[in-house]
C-alpha cells in the first residue's frame, strides 16, 4: 500500500455517494438470492408434473413417449460410489502427505500447484485424456469403468485438498500430546489426527460426491450416453448412461417426443437430490458443532 | 534422515488450538495413558506408509504430465506427421490464424471459437467480477450475520447445481424469455444469454475468494480509515479494495478459468454455429454489437462436445479437435502460473 495517508472529505455527496454504494450492495446480494430462488422455483415448477413413481421405476424409452429413469439414477449413484472408491484413498494419501511429510519448502509448493492445476482443469480436458487413454488406448470403450476412472480425477484434488485443510487444523497440542505418549508418527495420524480431522474430510466428501453427481462432460466421453438394458447392471463393461448424460442427451438428441418433460423431470430430481445433500453437509456439520463446543 | 516423529510436524497449525481440552478425551481419558507398542514391525509400517503417501501425491504429479502428454500426442499430430496419423499434417497458421472452419471440404480455421471462448468469457467476468468482488466485500465487511450466512448459503448451492441444470434453465427459462421481450421473437441463443448463464456459475467462485481476501485484511486499516472520518464506502473503495486488490485479481482469474473452461452449459444455449464471423460480417446492421450479441456462436469447448462424436481418431479433423483441447489445458496451466504470480506480489 502507498504510504501516502488518504484524505476523506465528508460533505453531503459523499454522505449520500455512502448511502447509495450500501442500497447498490445489498441490491446485489439479495438479486443473487433472488436468482437463486427463482431457478430452483422454476426448475421444480417445470418437473413436477412429470415426477411421479413410475418416471422414476421405468425404463427409458428409446422413440415413443412416457419413459422413465430408472437405470440412469442406479448408473449416477453406481458411478459415483465407484469413483469416490478410487479417489478416496489416492485423495487421503495425497492430503496426508502434504499435510504431515511434504515440510514447508519447495515440495510442498510443487504439489500444491499440481493439485491446483489439476482442480482448475476444465472437465472436458479431463474428458479428452479418458477417451484417449481408457476408452481407446486400453480399449474399454465407453463404459462404468472409464467413466468412473475419469471421474476420480475429477475427485482427486477436491479430496486432496480437504484432507490437507482438515489436517493442517488438527490443534498442535493433540500431536504433540501423541508424540509424548511415545505414538510413532504413523500412529499419530491415525489414531489422533485423522479422527479429529474425520468430520471435516466427510463434509468435503459428500460435496465431491455431489459435483461427481452433477458432471457430465467427462461421462458422455467416457461412460457414454447409452443405458443397459438388463436392470441391475453391475458390469462395468457396460456403457452407463447418468442423470446429467441422459438431461442434455435427450435435449439435446431430439429423437424423443417428450424430450422436454423428460429433460425437466430429470433435472427436478438432480436438483432435489443436491438439496438433500447440501442439508445433510449442514445438520453434520451443525450435530458436529454443538457437540464439540 | 530423522527418524524422530517430531522432526517434521508442519508448523502450519497456527490456526487450531481451539477447544482442544474438549476433545482431549478421544485418545481414552479415564483409561489412562494409551500403550503405543513400538516394535520394529512398526516402524517398518511408518516407513512403508510414508513412501505410500508419496506414491500418491506423485500420482498427481504424474496425472498433470500425464494428460499434457496423452493430449499433445494426439493435439500436435495436427501439426507433426507422428506415427499412426492418417490425417493430412496442418500448418499453424492455417489452424490459428484463419476464421474458415469447413472440415468436409479440408479447412480447419479455428480462430471462430478462440475468438468465441474469449468473447464470452470476457462477457462473463464483465459482469460477475465486479458482482462478485461488491458480493464478497458486503458479506465480509458490510452484511449483518444472518444475511452473511444465508449469503454463504446461496454460494454453496449455487456452485453445487450442475452445468447440465443450468443449461436447460437457460435452454428453457432465458431464451425464450429474451426472445419474446426484446427480441421479437427472434431467437435469442447466443454471446449474451451464455455469458449470463456462466456469469451466475462463476460468481461464486469470486465471491468466495474475494471474501475470504477482505476477511484475512488487518482489521486496522478498516478502523483506521474510518478513524480519519471515512464512510463505509469511502473506506471500502479507497482502502480495502486497493489492499486486496492481488488477491482480487486472483479470484478473478481463476473465475476465468472457470467460465474457459464450461462446456455444457454454454453449448446448450449457444447456439453452436462454427461459420458466425462470417454470419456477422455479411450481416448490415446498424448495431453491430448488440447484433453479435444475439448471434448464434460456438467456443472452443462447445465445439468438442458437438463435434468429437463425430469424428474418427486420427483423422485430421479429430486432430484439430483434440488440438483445441490442448489448447484449453496449456491456458489453464498459464492462468494457474498467473495466480502464483499476483500471490507473490502479495508478499512483496
Amino acid at each position: 500500500m502507498n504510504a501516502a495517508v488518504p484524505v476523506f472529505r465528508r460533505s453531503r455527496t459523499s454522505k449520500a455517494v455512502d448511502r447509495l454504494m450500501r442500497g447498490v450492495l445489498w441490491a446485489i446480494a439479495l438479486l443473487f438470492v433472488a436468482v437463486l430462488i427463482l431457478f430452483v422455483g422454476a426448475i421444480l415448477k417445470q418437473g413436477w408434473p412429470v415426477l411421479n413413481l413410475g418416471f422414476l421405476t421405468k425404463m427409458p424409452e428409446t422413440l415413443d413417449a412416457g419413459g422413465g429413469i430408472k437405470p440412469q439414477i442406479f448408473n449416477s449413484i453406481y458411478l459415483v460410489m465407484l469413483s469416490l472408491a478410487i479417489s478416496l484413498p489416492v485423495g487421503l494419501g495425497a492430503g496426508i502427505y502434504m499435510a504431515a511429510y511434504a515440510g514447508q519448502g519447495r515440495a510442498l509448493r510443487f504439489l500444491r500447484l499440481c493439485i491446483e492445476t489439476l482442480a482448475a482443469t476444465p472437465s472436458i480436458v479431463l474428458a479428452l485424456f479418458g477417451m484417449i487413454v481408457f476408452v481407446q488406448a486400453m480399449g474399454w470403450s465407453f463404459s462404468i469403468r472409464s467413466g468412473a476412472l475419469t471421474l476420480a480425477l475429477l475427485n482427486i484434488p477436491i479430496i486432496t485438498r480437504v484432507t490437507e485443510v482438515s489436517l493442517l487444523a488438527v490443534p498442535q497440542e493433540l500431536r504433540e500430546a501423541s508424540y509424548g505418549l511415545g505414538a510413532t508418527k504413523l500412529q499419530t495420524i491415525f489414531k489422533v489426527a485423522l479422527p479429529y480431522a474425520a468430520t471435516g474430510i466427510l463434509t468435503g466428501l459428500v460435496l465431491t460426491a455431489g459435483r461427481a453427481f452433477g458432471e457430465s462432460a467427462i461421462l458422455v466421453f467416457t461412460a457414454g450416453t447409452n443405458a443397459s438394458a438388463q436392470f441391475p447392471d453391475f458390469r462395468l463393461t457396460v456403457p452407463g448412461e447418468t442423470l446429467s448424460v441422459h438431461l442434455w442427451y435427450v435435449t439435446s438428441d431430439g429423437t424423443l417426443p417428450d424430450a422436454r418433460e423428460i429433460a425437466a423431470g430429470t433435472a427436478a430430481v438432480m436438483i432435489l437430490v443436491l438439496l438433500a445433500l447440501n442439508l445433510l453437509v449442514r445438520l453434520v456439520d451443525r450435530t458436529i458443532r454443538r457437540r464439540t463446543r | 534422515m530423522p527418524d524422530a516423529p517430531e522432526a517434521s510436524i508442519p508448523a502450519a497449525s497456527q490456526r487450531g488450538g481451539y477447544s482442544a481440552e474438549a476433545r482431549m478425551d478421544s485418545p481414552s481419558a479415564e483409561a489412562g495413558v494409551p500403550a503405543f507398542r513400538h516394535s520394529r514391525l512398526q516402524r517398518l509400517a511408518d516407513r512403508w506408509a510414508r513412501l505410500g503417501f508419496l506414491a500418491c501425491s506423485l500420482l498427481v504429479v504424474g496425472l498433470i504430465g500425464g494428460i499434457l502428454f496423452f493430449l499433445a500426442t494426439r493435439g500436435l499430430a495436427a501439426f507433426l506427421p507422428l506415427a499412426g496419423n492418417t490425417g493430412r499434417v496442418l500448418s499453424f497458421s492455417e489452424v490459428f490464424l484463419s476464421a474458415d472452419w469447413a472440415p468436409s471440404s479440408d479447412r480447419f480455421g479455428i480462430l471462430p471459437f478462440i475468438a468465441g471462448s474469449l468473447g464470452v468469457t470476457g462477457l462473463a467476468l464483465l459482469i460477475a467480477a465486479p458482482a462478485g468482488v461488491l458480493t464478497g466485500v458486503f458479506i465480509a465487511k458490510m452484511a449483518p450475520a444472518w444475511m452473511r450466512n444465508l449469503m454463504r448459503q446461496v454460494m454453496d448451492l449455487l456452485v453445487g447445481i450442475p452445468s447440465v441444470v443450468y443449461g436447460i434453465f437457460g435452454l428453457t427459462v432465458v431464451l425464450p424469455l429474451v426472445s419474446r421481450t426484446w427480441l421479437e421473437d427472434a431467437p435469442a441463443s447466443g454471446f449474451a444469454v451464455s455469458a449470463l448463464i456462466l456469469a451466475v456459475m462463476i460468481v461464486p467462485t469470486i465471491v468466495s475468494l474475494s471474501t475470504d481476501a477482505f476477511e484475512s485484511l488487518p482489521s486496522s486499516l478498516d478502523e483506521g480509515a474510518q478513524a480519519l472520518g471515512s464512510s463505509r464506502w469511502q473506506a471500502i473503495w479507497r482502502v480495502l479494495i486497493p489492499a486486496a486488490r492481488p488477491r482480487l485479481l486472483t479470484a478473478t482469474v481463476l473465475g476465468l478459468g472457470r467460465a474457459i473452461g464450461e462446456a455444457m452449459a454454454v453449448q446448450m444455449v449457444i447456439g453452436n454455429n462454427p461459420q458466425w464471423i462470417a454470419l456477422m460480417r455479411e450481416s448490415t446492421d446498424r448495431a453491430p454489437f448488440l447484433r453479435a450479441l444475439f448471434t448464434p456462436a460456438a467456443t472452443l469447448t462447445t465445439e468438442l462436445v458437438q463435434e468429437l462424436p463425430n469424428t474418427a481418431a486420427g483423422s485430421t479433423w479429430n486432430n484439430v479437435l483434440f488440438a483445441m483441447g490442448l489448447l484449453l489445458y496449456l491456458l489453464t496451466m498459464v492462468l494457474i502460473l498467473a495466480t502464483r504470480r499476483l500471490g507473490r506480489g502479495r508478499e512483496a
